[in-house]
């Protein structure tokens, strides 16, 4: 009798999550350990990287290798593991905040380099964890807060199109309220070769309750994923932010490139003798 | 009765596979929401979704003892027939909040065995295969005892005077 051979919540670590009830975290959570029990990964093959915020306290959820690292710097500590360990299933987690503001420059050289991660952005358009700032994906003239009486004033990052214009070679969209089609993103992001970016609609129902409607304004993209960088551009451009499943696939090379060895280890230490 | 089966069921491995995945997942959820009320503070409703994890565990023992026999179908996650993004009997996460009562919860439990119910039996009602039929039927009565024990939790709690849960220092202040 089996199901699938590696169950999903062996996954889980006896952490408990202290996310709000409600939170769409949740759900990603449940995806990752789904999609790693239907890979079939075993533990100690898949490390999972994240940065500062309520999405990223998700390693520790798990129970693989995991590094709660620095904000906004998830992607050059994976990059840095997955290049000193091409073997393992790097996957990357964090939120709005923590990707595209302080680490907004690292998510587009990751997103060029190409390099074989799965960046799970949880977007849930506020910064949670210090009660309710805007973050960069907040509509400009949202107010609820302190901090931003009247709005930010400032247009929103688009991820999934900046995403696109930096070169990632994976691009979908998932929502924290369909488990079942987030799983499958889940995994066809971390067999797709080369950096894949998974932006999810992730509510915050403490510091953005209306995002419980978010049910009824999400919908599926019309059209099947592209490999041409100006259709999937231009369906993103006609999108609302609300459209879901993959939008953009390509296999192009990854990095870092294997080249011919040019010096020895002690032609090069002897070049450095001072 | 909304429509919560995307296709046939045709054998009773595959029933057993969709029965024990609903099941586990039910129990899990509640198991889950138990230990986040407790993170948060909400006491009553953690004991509640514990002892409701507990009834569930029984019903996902008997499942598992059934399945046994059977070499069971795997089925990735997103083509279970169910057409909830969650199995049917599953609490959705967006459903619930850390000041929620128990009547509020158990409201909730009771939504999701119904549904665990109507798949059930709309299984029976779809299948072609008599076996499946009968062994589904079997099951939506089961959960039929589970609708009817929530009922009468839900009419005792109706008795008792409920008081509005309240955060002293509430995460959020809308200005």
């Amino acid at each position: 009798m089996s199901t699938a051979a590696v169950k999903a919540k062996e996954y889980k670590s006896g952490i408990k999550p202290i996310w709000c009830p409600g939170c769409g975290h949740f759900a990603v959570l449940a995806a990752i350990t789904r999609a790693l029990a239907y890979l079939e990964l075993r533990k100690e093959e898949v490390a999972l990287i994240s940065g500062i915020g309520c999405s990223s306290r998700l390693p520790a959820y798990v129970d693989s290798y995991g590094f709660h690292g620095l904000h906004g710097r998830a992607l050059p500590l994976a990059t840095g593991l997955k290049v000193a360990r091409p073997d393992l299933t790097v996957l990357v987690a964090g939120g709005d905040g923590d990707g595209f503001s302080i680490g907004g420059n690292h998510f587009l050289h990751a997103c060029r380099r190409n390099i074989d991660l799965t960046y799970i952005a949880m977007d849930n358009r506020v910064y949670g964890m210090t009660k309710g700032q805007a973050s960069p994906t907040t509509a400009p003239d949202w107010s609820h807060s302190k901090m931003t009486p009247h709005g930010t004033g400032v247009r929103r990052f688009q991820p999934a199109a900046i995403a696109l214009a930096a070169g990632a070679t994976f691009i979908a969209r998932g929502y924290s309220g369909d488990p079942k089609e987030l799983t499958r993103m889940l995994v066809d992001a971390i067999r797709h070769p080369g950096f894949s970016f998974l932006h999810v609609l992730s509510p915050c129902l403490t510091f953005r309750p209306e995002q419980r409607g978010w049910k009824e304004e999400v919908h599926a993209f019309t059209a099947e994923a592209s490999d041409e960088p100006v259709a999937a551009a231009r369906r993103l451009h006609a999108d609302d932010g609300m459209g879901l499943g993959v939008v953009y696939t390509e296999q192009l090379p990854l990095w870092p490139p294997r080249h011919e060895r040019t010096a020895s280890l002690a032609t090069l230490e002897k070049e450095l003798l001072v | 009765m909304t429509g919560l089966l995307s296709g046939e069921i045709s054998s009773v491995a595959e029933f057993l596979a969709h029965a024990l995945e609903m099941e586990a997942e039910s129990v899990e959820r509640y198991r889950e929401l138990a230990e986040n009320m407790e993170v948060h503070n909400n006491s009553e409703v953690a004991v509640l979704f514990h002892r409701l994890a507990a009834e569930g565990d029984a019903h996902a023992e008997h499942v598992k003892r059934r399945a046994g026999m059977y070499k069971l179908p795997s089925i990735a996650p997103w083509d279970f027939k169910w057409t909830s993004p969650d199995a049917p009997e599953s609490v959705a996460m967006g459903d619930v909040h850390y000041l929620m009562s128990r009547r509020q919860a158990l409201e909730l439990a009771l939504h999701n065995e119904i549904r665990g119910q109507d798949f059930y039996t709309q299984v029976a009602e779809s299948s072609l295969s008599a076996e499946v039929q009968c062994i589904a039927k079997e099951m939506a009565g089961e959960e039929g005892a589970h609708v009817t024990m929530l009922r009468e939790w839900l009419a005792k709690e109706a008795d008792k005077l409920q008081l509005p849960l309240a955060d002293l220092d509430p995460p959020n202040m809308p200005e």
